[in-house]
């Protein structure tokens, strides 16, 4: 064995300093950072609520805390017993006495209990000429005091006259109100109690 | 290192780009925060500022590192409508079948109504009389405002009363470590903010609803473990002066048990740092409803049930 070195097997171009060159970069990892990036965005938006301070998770957009903010002030429907007060309790009273000679009162009216279709008929179009009510005689000139309410709170008021002072009938729903205003159309004569007992 | 000014441009805009995320952002968008009122009826402002002495308190909870062990941040994982009777008048087979006609209701796009436990058990096994005991109580949950609103209006036709409550919920809320998430307002005029960030101890967000006294805040910072059994809370019995007693008893002085009381003739009284820590544990909630943390508190809301074991050893006492 000699001590000569053995010959360098490496080549020119390996001996030379190191350089940075060109990388070159595929195309697909370019279009996939870029993706990545846009749904990175989106996820960010989607989760920032807007980039708005009021939203905090786990709301992630303003429509959706509006949505869990609690009813402010009067709540958004009436309810039976507001209605009455308002509509109806002036004439027919709070306790649904009525006032004699007036306005016929609902605890136990045969009227007000009996059939639906002739209870929902008389505030929609109001009720005139002569009628007997609890056993006693009435002429009554009653307006359309219920044409202008919405039907689910016509409904509840109907339902809150049938229920109260001591009344046992059904619930009137505002399908039920509807399909009569769709019946009776745009009437605006009152209904006399012959043209309501011809009614089924 | 022929690349000097580009490494310099990479860490300029790697640092420029995390310092504009987590500081000039959140300034931007919360760094004018002012008081703000809360909502409901009748609305209040808040945050208001902590009386004198819980503000010195502040200082306390800081220098002794509570803040190491115990958070004072709620979470949230979301929010629920409810439908809750107020009122059921003295007619209840219309509303009790009303009840039961919404609890069995498929699903109306995407109103989803849910049975609460007892009105599904109502359901299912048809014991429905005691159904409207103890009101007001809520009976179903609405995945929507349109879904809710409409059950209410089923049930005021039926004869009821309904309000819509909304309600937080999550794992921290079933703790009883409030009642809804915390927000940047609540941390308002606290300075420092002490969020803290480890769970060893309870969360204090609201720690003034769950343990108003502050004599039981003292005797808890004195002895942990005599209000719950197997607290790792080290006493901090450096606030406290042991003394003998003067003239006659001081009235500050701890009213101890037996275990860790001082011998005879000595009595334990809190320095001012420990009452001022005190005042602060006793002054810190986080429950006003919020625009931004909605939550409705219903009149006759029982407070959040409390883990901890002080309120059920100041009862037992």
């Amino acid at each position: 064995m000699s001590a000569q070195p053995r010959p360098s097997t490496l080549t020119a171009a390996e001996t030379a300093e190191p350089r940075a060159g060109d990388i070159a970069l595929p195309l697909w990892i370019i279009v996939l950072l870029f993706l990545l990036l846009y749904w990175g965005v989106v996820y960010f938006d989607q989760y920032s609520g807007g980039f708005s301070p009021e939203v905090y998770m786990p709301c992630r957009s303003t429509a959706e805390l509006a949505m869990y903010q609690p009813p402010a002030g009067a709540p958004e429907f009436a309810g039976g017993k507001t209605v009455y007060e308002n509509v109806c309790g002036l004439c027919h009273g709070t306790d649904g006495m009525g006032k004699p000679g007036q306005a016929p009162p609902f605890v136990n009216s045969e009227w007000a209990l009996g059939n639906p279709n002739r209870m929902i008929r008389i505030p929609l179009a109001g009720l005139t000429g002569p009628i007997q009510v609890a056993g006693q005689q009435y002429n009554l000139a009653m307006p359309a005091m219920g044409a202008a309410l919405p039907d689910d709170d016509l409904a509840a008021v109907l339902t809150y006259i049938r229920q109260s002072w001591g009344n046992k009938a059904s619930a009137i729903t505002p399908e039920q109100v509807k399909a009569v205003r769709a019946e009776i159309g745009n009437r605006t004569q009152p209904w006399t109690a012959e043209q309501l007992n011809a009614i089924q | 290192m022929n690349y000097g000014p580009l490494i310099f441009l990479a860490a300029f805009f790697a640092l420029a780009g995390s310092w504009s995320g987590f500081v000039l952002t959140p300034q931007l968008q919360i760094g004018r925060l002012q008081q703000t009122n809360t909502i409901g009826n009748p609305t209040a402002a808040y945050p208001v500022a902590r009386p004198g002495l819980a503000q010195q308190g502040l200082d306390v909870y800081r220098a002794n590192g509570c803040a190491y062990c115990h958070s004072q941040q709620v979470g949230q994982t979301g929010t629920v409508l409810e439908i809750a009777l107020t009122d059921a008048g003295t007619n209840h087979p219309p509303i009790i079948a009303a009840l039961l006609k919404l609890a069995a209701a498929p699903a109306d796009g995407p109103t989803v109504l849910t049975a609460l436990p007892q009105l599904e058990a109502a359901r299912t096994n048809g014991g429905s009389a005691m159904l409207l005991d103890g009101l007001p109580k809520a009976f179903l949950r609405s995945s929507s405002r349109e879904g809710a609103n409409a059950a209410i209006k089923a049930l005021y036709a039926a004869g009821a009363k309904a309000q819509l409550w909304i309600v937080p919920v999550g794992p921290d809320l079933a703790r009883g470590w409030g009642s809804r998430r915390t927000v940047a307002e609540d941390f308002l005029f606290d300075a420092p903010v002490m969020p803290g960030s480890q769970r060893v101890g309870p969360d204090l967000a609201n720690m003034g609803t769950r343990q108003p006294n502050v004599n039981l805040h003292l005797l808890h910072l004195y002895a942990p473990q005599l209000q719950m059994k197997g607290s790792t809370m080290p006493p901090y019995r450096f606030l406290f002066e042991r003394r003998k007693i003067g003239l006659e008893p001081s009235p500050e002085a701890l009213v101890l048990p037996a275990e860790v009381a001082p011998p005879a003739g000595y009595e334990v009284v809190p320095k001012p740092p420990a009452r001022a820590l005190a005042a602060y544990l006793a002054s810190l909630r986080a429950d006003a409803p919020l625009f931004n943390a909605p939550l409705t508190v219903p009149a006759s809301a029982t407070p959040a049930t409390s883990t901890n074991a002080a309120t059920t050893a100041a009862s037992a006492k």
